[in-house]
């Protein structure tokens, strides 16, 4: 380290601790002096500090050693005392509040980095008040009796040459009621150096009269101590200086060309010779002389082996001395005193060693006498002459520490010496680059006293700034702890300087609460300075305040809304963090050639849509005519680049705006930001991509006027968002004119009072568009780019009464509007759905017949009826060419919606148009509509087939119904079979199978019917389905009558049951042995339209047998016979149909043996097998009960005892061929030989179908071309006779 | 358990990623930032201070008024869990820490979390809190 004098403290030292002289003087020197402005004291004190006063000294040891600096501190008499702690305190006030003016950081000035504090030097960041205000609290303990070093070493007496009689006045100034307490209580020496001084003005005359009393006092007081001073030389008062030596004396603003205007540079060298006599001819002699004095009396009391015995004997016996809180007191003529004086002088005269040595000798002394007040002055002058004499650090800290601990536990009156103590300790710590300890001590200084407890926190903080590597964060932290205090005494502007510094530190992070604090404090005392723009600045970043407590919530809005309204104006700010707005969120629905009809139908994802459309537009190659054409090229470039829109047609941007707040907040006028230019700007592109934040302000504000109203109109909409809600905010900007037009961010207002603008920043949407798929080819292009064509006319098409909800089997017609606004016609419509089970596309001319009773059968067969072909291949629809949708006109379409099956369903539809003009670069464009539908269970219909045990070509059937809504009752309509194939007929009358109309929500309805097939062969060339439909085809399942029958054969019915079918995968081929039903009924009335019609389609219900070929044996069921006289005969015939469309040949074959229990119950198994569509019920249990019922009864015939042998008496094997469709009868008989009950079921018939033509081929691979079937049971029971 | 306890883990950079107040008295507003102040300035403690010690639990390193930080910094240093507390329970902290560190390691594991970030788990919040009131 460098030399500790040359240190900061040791220049504080050097200037404190010097030797204080006490000024006495009488109202006419005062007079005089005043002439110029200043004090007696202000006029000497320049010339009291010497850098080079070379004074030979000795020490008591008689070393000698030269003293280079040296300072007298004048004092009056009057201000020997110690401070009155008020008035010193309003003074520091003072101080710190003319501080904070002049310290006061510029607004426009941002914080410095962090770097920059870092790295300028310590004394550029320091403030430099500090030092004065370290200064002030030191001086608030001087004078005190426990220390020598301000008691005055000399006494100065002044009297001007115009006073009456000099010598009494001398000896007056010298009077006890005028010398300080400090010598009349006796705590100092009054035995002091006295100087006699003449004041004379040399405006008063010659001095004559000056040195005769010079030498009258002479006579009196000693020829060395007196003198003579003339001042005020020059006459006309304007000497002029290059450096006035006042200047610093007095820095309240006085000026200085009057300070000391009289004084001639001769009254000037005289001022300075008489103070460098004063001091060096009589000060430092006195002191040398009384260190000598008395280092002598010490070492002869206490010194020595002998002595400190004695002291310590007599030391220990005074120990019953009560305690004094402030210790005993010590006399100037007591040991301890003179000891200390000793020690303080020869501090003053830099003989360190020396004053080292007495006082470690005094502290013991004082410890052992408990005068901790004295001890811890002299431990504090310890620790400064280890300083001073830099050797001992820990020795230096120790002493310091134990001084500041000691004057602590003194209480309120130790408190001040003890900051004193610390601020000297600070210095001694900083001097050796010991910031962090030095912080410390700073942090323990800051005691009761607010103000100065921040600036001791703030003079802290810079210490950490300092030390090695730098504590920043502890910088920070202590900056804000002393602003928090500075606010407590109204010191704003010191609290914003501290707070600002603390923003260096804490800028960007992410340390939320202290974010918070630092920039909410700010900003209000900004505010409270009425400066509101830095102010809103600063609350503008705690906005965002989700992690705060709901009331800090609302302090921070309440207190930032308060700010913005007295400033009575609206604020642009371009980072509003209220609301959150995701930009990542973005989504841009734009229509290029692609339309939408709802919102829905743009959230649908593009793939869809394309693999969707693909049969219906042309390929992009296709689409140019020739390769001649001029402009395709240069189109399709544009195209790819960026997007298209038209004029007039709206661009719809999403935007996700969220409140992070737990309090609502009411944003308005959010609006799109955008920038259209006219024209074509691709000569620089990237101007335009590279916005910066002026001009987007710019933009923004714009905007708002509506300067470029007519080029893009965008709108406004208002929301209001509740805690922590997010809301998708729908914005839209139409572009009227040709020419590109970007969309820049989005603007806002928060509260009607702060608007807030947000760039779009197109980097992040463009990665965000490249990640998805489809997008791929495009990533290079800005997707807030559009290039706008001129207007093309737009199809606009909506599906009316398309309801939300349905229940199962719903079938209503529906109209589709097709609207076009322009009037340019549109070419080549064509239509396409998605689910053709759910809605098929009618015919116009349906729309004016109504439903659904236009699907009513004619009871007047005079219209001839057409038969209905299927359209399979129908997946794109086209309109008629002649259809012209243009201008006002709306064109109505039908559609079919039937709710096929239970779920929700989404149904698409696409039109796709053409649009006439051929200059433009769109040719087609096509509408998209997506609907969504929730279809609800209604009816749950199951069939049961099975054969008719004794005609053939007939079943029975059973049909199930049960409602499985919760509240809508149904009225079963009507059942049909489809086709022509089949007639129904019921077995018994409706209404004493269900004698109520409707079926009740959760009610079951089971009903008997008989089927018969009704197919006959007809001429090859004659088309089945040509076939004129039976009448039976039908049955009505409604009581009453009077209502028509539905004509399952017309347009929709027939169409949905065909998909009905494919959705199943069954073809439509093999009607053979399967039948298809359609049940039809109606809800009981809805309040809108009256009636609904539902459809439920059976499709491919299995009549019981898969083959082909059926047979029935008919015969006696019951025999009486006397088989007494012989065997029984019976005859029996068979009947065997051929139900296929080709020749069958069938070969019946009989066995004798007894039929197997294992035949019989693959029976069972097969008859199970055919409850195909059957459902467990739980409602049905009735019905169970029934069917157990006949399994029982046949089970009791067949008890094995009863089964007694029989044989086949007829042709043991039979073969028939048989036509298509045709029947025949077989004669069989048997041979009964004992009573008893008998199945005649051992018999098995092989068939075998020839192919009859070509068409069938690949059919016949499927179908089954021959077979074995088991016989069916027939029972016949044989009695005996008699 | 300590009436006032506030419990931050702070990544790389500074950057807190989870805070939970788990003293027993009541929580006070102006305590919030005055606690994260606390903590964020021992930050400058625990830089000087992890290089010279291989121990990862650093009891009292830093003091303001009555409250006290401990730090668990992790074998990376780049993580450090950060107690304030008023409490002089050295063995309670300790193996709140080492429990904690462990819950932590964990949540590292999870794929889907990325290092780092703030760890939002409501289960790694309910055990903090558990293992506090067992410890503290």
């Amino acid at each position: 380290m460098a030399d500790p004098a040359s240190s900061n403290l040791g220049r504080m030292l050097t200037d404190e601790i010097t030797p204080v002289v006490m000024v006495l003087r009488t109202p006419l020197v005062e007079e005089a002096t005043r002439k110029n402005g200043l004090s007696f004291i202000e006029l000497l004190n320049p010339f009291c500090a010497f850098n080079n006063i070379d004074v030979p000294v000795r020490t008591a040891s008689d070393q000698p050693y030269r003293l280079q600096k040296f300072k007298l501190r004048l004092f009056y008499a009057s201000d020997i005392a110690q401070p009155n702690i008020e008035v010193a305190k309003v003074r520091i006030k003072q101080v710190i509040t003319r501080a904070g003016e002049k310290d006061f950081p510029e607004v426009s000035s941002n914080p410095l980095a962090i770097e920059t504090v870092l790295g300028a030097t310590q004394h550029k960041v320091l403030p430099s008040w500090f030092q004065v205000f370290n200064q002030e609290l030191v001086h608030t303990v001087s004078f005190a009796e426990h220390e020598a070093f301000d008691h005055p070493v000399a006494c100065l007496l002044a009297v001007s040459s115009k006073d009456e009689e000099s010598i009494s006045k001398f000896v007056d100034l010298f009077n006890t009621n005028q010398l300080p307490s400090l010598i009349n209580d006796g705590a100092m020496d009054p035995k002091i150096l006295k100087h006699f001084v003449v004041v004379h003005d040399n405006q008063d005359g010659m001095p004559d009269r000056a040195t005769k009393v010079l030498t009258e006092m002479r006579n009196t007081f000693g020829a060395n101590n007196c003198r003579l001073l003339c001042i005020n030389s020059s006459r006309d008062g304007s000497v002029e200086r290059q450096e006035n030596p006042w200047a610093s004396c007095k820095s309240d603003g006085s000026q200085f060309q009057q300070l000391g205007c009289f004084l001639s540079l001769d009254d000037v060298d005289e001022l300075k010779n008489s103070m460098q006599d004063l001091s060096s001819k009589h000060i430092i002699p006195y002191m040398e002389q009384k260190i000598r004095v008395l280092n002598q009396q010490v070492s002869a009391t206490r010194k020595g082996f002998r002595n400190q015995i004695k002291n310590l004997w007599w030391r220990k016996g005074k120990e019953d001395v009560p305690d004094n809180p402030n210790g005993p007191t010590y006399t100037f003529n007591s040991v301890e005193f003179q000891i200390r004086v000793l020690g303080d002088y020869a501090f003053m005269l830099r003989d360190y060693e020396l004053a080292l040595s007495n006082y470690r000798l005094l502290s013991t002394d004082y410890k052992l006498d408990k005068a901790w007040k004295h001890y811890a002055g002299v431990q504090e002058m310890m620790g400064l002459t280890y300083f001073m004499l830099d050797q001992s650090r820990k020795d230096a800290e120790y002493c310091m520490e134990n001084a500041f601990s000691t004057y602590l536990k003194l209480g309120s009156s130790g408190h001040r010496n003890a900051t004193r103590c610390g601020l000297w300790w600070v210095e001694i710590l900083k001097a050796r680059d010991q910031h962090k300890d030095a912080a410390s001590v700073y942090f323990r200084i800051s005691g009761e006293e607010p103000l100065h407890s921040a600036v001791m926190l703030e003079q802290a903080s810079y210490c950490y700034l300092f030390s090695t590597p730098p504590l920043l964060r502890k910088y920070g932290f202590h900056l804000v702890l002393a602003g928090d205090l500075y606010k407590k005494c109204d010191q704003v502007k010191h609290a914003i300087r501290t707070y600002r510094g603390a923003l260096s530190v804490f800028k960007g992070t992410t340390w939320n609460h202290i974010k918070d604090q630092v920039h909410f404090h700010i900003g209000k005392w900004y505010a409270f300075l009425g400066m509101s723009d830095v102010a809103i600045e600063h609350m503008l970043e705690i906005l965002a305040c989700g992690h705060q407590s709901k009331s800090t919530q609302e302090l921070f809005l309440r207190d930032f809304f308060q700010v913005v309204q007295n400033t009575g104006k609206t604020f642009d700010v371009l980072k509003l963090q209220l609301p959150v707005i995701n930009v990542n969120s973005v989504k841009v629905v734009f229509e290029d050639h692609r339309t939408y009809a709802s919102e829905t139908a743009t959230s649908v994802k593009e793939g869809f849509w394309h693999s969707f459309e693909e049969d219906m537009i042309p390929l992009l190659s296709s689409m140019r005519s020739n390769w001649l054409e001029s402009h395709g090229k240069n189109f399709t470039q544009k195209y790819k680049e960026s997007n298209i829109c038209v004029a007039g047609e709206v661009i719809r941007v999403h935007v996700e705006l969220k409140n992070p707040l737990q309090i609502p907040i009411s944003v308005s006028n959010v609006s799109l930001i955008c920038e259209h230019s006219s024209g074509s700007d691709e000569t620089n592109p990237d101007l335009n991509s590279s916005i910066d934040n002026d001009q987007l302000r710019k933009l923004a504000i714009n905007g708002k006027i509506g300067a470029e109203a007519s080029s893009f109109l965008s709108g406004e909409i208002d929301l209001r968002l509740g805690a922590g809600e997010t809301v998708v905010a729908q914005l839209s900007v139409i572009a009227n004119i040709e020419g590109t037009l970007e969309i820049v961010g989005v603007r806002w207002k928060l509260s009607g009072s702060v608007s807030g603008f947000c760039k779009f920043d197109s980097d992040i949407l463009k990665k965000k568009f490249a990640r998805g798929k489809r997008k791929s080819k495009k990533s290079s292009g800005n997707y807030l780019k559009f290039l706008v064509i001129k207007s093309l006319p737009k199809l606009e098409g909506f599906v009316h009464h398309l309801p939300e909800t349905v229940y199962a089997g719903d079938m209503r017609r529906l109209s589709l509007e097709l609207r076009n606004p322009s009037n340019t016609p549109l070419k080549n419509l064509k239509m396409k759905v998605s689910h053709p089970r759910f809605l098929n596309i009618g015919d116009q001319d349906v729309m004016e017949m109504e439903f659904p009773s236009c699907l009513e059968k004619k009871r007047s067969s005079a219209e001839v009826y057409v038969p209905v072909k299927t359209c399979k291949a129908r997946t794109v629809f086209s309109f008629p060419e002649d259809m012209v949708i243009c201008g006002d006109s709306t064109c109505l379409w039908p559609l079919y919606l039937r709710a096929a099956a239970p779920g929700n369903h989404s149904l698409y539809i696409t039109i796709y148009y053409e649009v006439g003009d051929a200059s433009s670069i769109m040719r087609y464009r096509v509408l998209r509509m997506h609907y969504n539908l929730e279809v609800l269970p209604s009816l749950d219909v199951s069939f049961q087939i099975s054969s008719h045990p004794s005609r053939l070509q007939e079943f029975l059937g059973r049909m199930d119904v049960i409602n499985r809504t919760s509240s809508e009752s149904f009225q079963v309509h009507q059942l049909s079979s489809v086709g022509n194939e089949w007639e129904i007929s019921l077995l018994q009358p409706m209404d004493t199978v269900f004698p109520a109309d409707f079926l009740m929500a959760g009610q079951a309805l089971s009903c008997f019917f008989k089927l018969k097939n009704c197919r006959k062969w007809v001429n090859a060339e004659d088309n089945p389905s040509s076939l004129v439909p039976s009448e039976k085809a039908d049955i009505r399942l409604v009581c009453g009558n009077g209502e028509a029958l539905f004509d399952t054969s017309r347009l929709p019915l027939v169409d949905f049951h065909h998909y009905e079918r494919l959705h199943q995968g069954i073809s439509d081929q093999d009607h053979q042995t399967t039948v298809d039903f359609i049940l039809i009924s109606q809800s009981q009335s809805d309040d809108k339209s009256g009636i609904n019609i539902f459809s439920h389609h059976a499709c491919d219900c299995s009549v019981g047998s898969s083959s082909p070929i059926w047979w029935l044996i008919e015969g006696p069921g019951t025999v009486t016979h006397n088989f007494a006289v012989d065997f029984c005969e019976i005859k029996l015939k068979m009947f065997i149909h051929n139900s296929s469309d080709v020749t069958a040949s069938v070969h019946i074959s009989t066995f004798d043996s007894a039929p197997t229990i294992d035949s019989l119950s693959t029976g069972a198994s097969v008859s199970s097998a055919n409850e195909a569509g059957w459902r467990d019920l739980s409602v049905l249990n009735d019905i169970k009960v029934t069917s157990d019922a006949v399994g029982n009864h046949s089970g009791k015939l067949l008890s094995p005892a009863s089964v007694s042998p029989f044989i086949w008496s007829g042709s043991s094997s039979n073969r028939v061929t048989l036509e298509p469709l045709s029947s025949t009868e077989i004669a069989l008989q048997i041979c009964v030989f004992s009573p008893g009950t008998y199945d005649v079921s051992n018999y098995s018939l092989h068939w075998s179908l020839f192919g009859s033509g070509d068409e069938d081929d690949k059919e016949t691979g499927l179908r089954l071309s021959s077979g074995t079937c088991e016989g069916h049971s027939y029972y016949l029971t044989v009695l005996q006779q008699g | 358990m300590a009436s006032t306890a506030c419990f931050m883990i702070v990544s790389k950079n500074d950057i807190p990623i989870y805070e939970a107040e788990v003293g027993a008295a009541p929580r006070k507003e102006e305590a919030a930032h005055q606690h994260q102040f606390i903590l964020h300035a021992a930050l400058d403690i625990v830089q000087d201070l992890a290089w010279t010690t291989s121990a990862m639990f650093l009891k009292g390193i830093d003091r303001f008024n009555d409250l006290v930080v401990s730090v668990y910094v992790t074998a990376g240093l780049h993580t450090r869990l950060m107690l304030l507390h008023d409490s002089r329970n050295d063995d309670g902290i300790k193996s709140f820490f080492q429990e904690v560190h462990e819950l932590y390691i964990k949540t590292l594991l999870n794929p889907l979390y990325l290092p780092g970030s703030r760890i939002t788990s409501s289960h790694f919040d309910t055990k903090v809190r558990a293992l506090a009131r067992k410890y503290l």
